[in-house]
């Protein structure tokens, strides 16, 4: 849009006096008419921006239509405990997860390509010399040649029976359905190559007194075995979400209703240590909202339906937290909660209502 | 002792760096190998050094008063001298089924790669909407209580204790591994 277009827009926006629908909000009720000089793109007390508007056009006819909601400097006088927005109340509640612990198990595509670039780089690597690492005739040398006498002359312990300069080089492939790339396979290696083979004093130890080296704990624990879902050591390579089962029988994200006197954030804070105990060493991530889930209102028949809804709507906004340690403890808890589950991802679907679950879908990380 | 992956491509490479400087006038690294070529040629018995120049053959003969007997250095040079570029590994050949092969796979590790990224940068779109629909419900919302239309906006806006010293506990820096702790998860941890 060129300059000149622009000022035309705004000279024709300064002289209409007609009534205007936001286009942002499509309101059914117009809000008065700012002009350009004024108008915002954030959020503000909207009263007394319009009287300074008013103040400042004077050539401009009064804002046409009334303002939609009260005056707001009248209500600051009256407490009213979260009844402001005549259809919605609203909430807060905190999305808690755990990190993932592990990392994510590659695929049988990504190991045998490591396996694969590996057998390349062997290839075009320098041979490995020996002298360089083991003094001759020393127990760690001898320690050396045996376990390379097992691994048929292959200095990489990894690789599988390949030599990179025989006869047979040009074999560098591994069969189909060899269970080489496997990462089970090569913490197997890895521990057999770490066994000390030789004494100090250079004697080669039977196999029966071998001190055999310290297996790596499971990937799977002994929650994921049982399936126990209150476990945080379950599910260690995905992100675990804290859900609780309410009063209604409903699982839901643990969430409470906005004081008065509170932001977002605190009545997060004070909604999970009301549910689920303080010992739980927690972060909030932030204090904006991750997502948002909102209850219609329900209007009723008859004259009051436009005015006042019969039921109404909840508008409950989720903050993220993290969990670095700790357990929840429902018991005492003043919120009526009946049951708790660290889920992943996939088991959220299971659990939340059809809408609920849509509403706060998109949040979810990816593993 | 693990296997010297790094080393040797380190010291390959670095050969391969140092030869274009040789051919050029670079005095550090002609004298530099200069001295070492009477030691590589002691055991093998009397092979012609790689560097062999005009201006080295003189600092040669002040190399053959101080001979350097340490089997350590010995070692280390021996070890160094198999790194010329002349025993290094050729590149990779592959005749024509293998190169095809080879460019099979590798499509396949982009293609994966590319999957992979995109899947997580869908994730992060997801995860900006998400939030986004969420702060303008927010932003339209009156309350709690008296407060005005956007005022839990602006204050979940704010940056407080975000930034600085405490802003992010320690414990999140905690990297992911492929196998648990011993005690996977502190079930105890009291306040």
């Amino acid at each position: 849009m060129s300059a000149a277009s622009r000022g035309g827009n705004a000279v024709s926006a300064l002289l209409r006096s007609s009534r205007r629908v936001c286009s942002q909000c499509a309101r059914s009720s117009p809000r008065p008419a700012i002009p350009l000089t004024t108008r915002r793109y954030y959020a503000e007390q909207t009263t007394t921006t319009t009287t300074t508007t008013t103040e400042t056009a004077a050539p401009k006819p009064p804002p046409p239509s009334p303002p939609p909601r009260k005056d707001i400097s009248s209500e600051h006088s009256i407490i009213v405990p979260s009844q402001s927005d005549s259809a919605h109340y609203i909430s807060a509640g905190i999305i808690l997860t755990r990190a993932p612990l592990l990392t994510r198990e590659p695929t049988p595509f990504e190991a045998a390509f490591y396996l694969y670039q590996k057998r390349l780089n062997e290839r075009l690597a320098v041979p490995f010399r020996k002298n360089l690492y083991f003094r001759t005739d020393t127990a760690s040398d001898l320690d050396w040649r045996i376990k390379v006498r097992e691994r048929h002359g292959v200095p990489a312990k990894d690789i599988g029976r390949y030599n990179p300069r025989g006869r047979t080089a040009w074999n560098d492939e591994v069969l189909t359905g060899s269970p080489l790339s496997a990462p089970e396979t090569i913490v197997e290696k890895l521990l057999a190559d770490a066994e000390t083979r030789v004494s100090e004093d250079g004697e080669e130890i039977a196999e029966e007194e071998r001190v055999p080296v310290e297996k790596p704990m499971p990937r799977r624990t002994e929650a994921d075995e049982k399936n126990d879902v209150r476990r945080l050591d379950r599910a260690l390579d995905r992100t675990l979400y804290l859900v609780v089962k309410g009063k209604d029988g409903k699982w839901t994200f643990p969430a409470g209703r906005v004081d008065t006197s509170e932001a977002l954030h605190e009545t997060a804070s004070r909604v999970l240590e009301q549910t689920a105990g303080v010992n739980m060493n927690t972060w909030m991530v932030g204090r904006v909202p991750v997502a948002h889930y909102v209850k219609r209102p329900s209007f009723g028949e008859g004259e009051t339906a436009k005015t006042a809804p019969e039921k109404r709507g909840e508008k409950t906004f989720f903050l993220k937290g993290r969990i670095m340690a700790g357990q929840v403890d429902l018991t005492g808890n003043v919120r009526g909660v009946t049951d708790f589950q660290w889920l992943i991802k996939d088991e959220l679907r299971e659990v939340f209502a059809t809408d609920y679950y849509h509403s706060i879908r998109n949040m979810v990380e990816l593993r | 002792m693990s296997f010297p992956f790094n080393l040797r491509g380190l010291a390959s490479r670095l050969l391969n760096l140092s030869r274009p400087i040789q051919t050029t006038t670079a005095p550090s690294a002609s004298r530099c190998l200069s001295t070492t070529s009477p030691l590589l040629n002691t055991p093998k018995g009397g092979k012609k050094p790689q560097s062999g120049g005009a201006a080295s053959g003189k600092k040669r003969g002040k190399g053959k008063n101080a001979v350097v007997q340490d089997p350590k250095i010995v070692n280390l040079l021996q070890s160094l001298s198999t790194l010329s570029p002349r025993r290094i590994p050729p590149p990779l050949r592959m005749a024509r089924n293998r190169h095809l092969r080879h460019w099979t796979i590798h499509r396949g590790w982009l293609m994966f790669r590319r999957k992979q990224r995109d899947e997580r940068e869908r994730t992060f779109m997801k995860q900006y909407q998400s939030m986004s629909a969420a702060c303008e419900e927010l932003r339209l919302t009156r309350g709690p209580g008296a407060r005005p239309e956007g005022y839990l906006y602006r204050v979940a806006m704010e940056k407080k204790g975000v930034y600085g010293h405490h802003g992010v506990p320690i414990e999140y820096a905690r990297a992911q591994t492929d196998t648990p702790a011993k005690v996977a998860w502190n079930h105890d941890w009291k306040r």
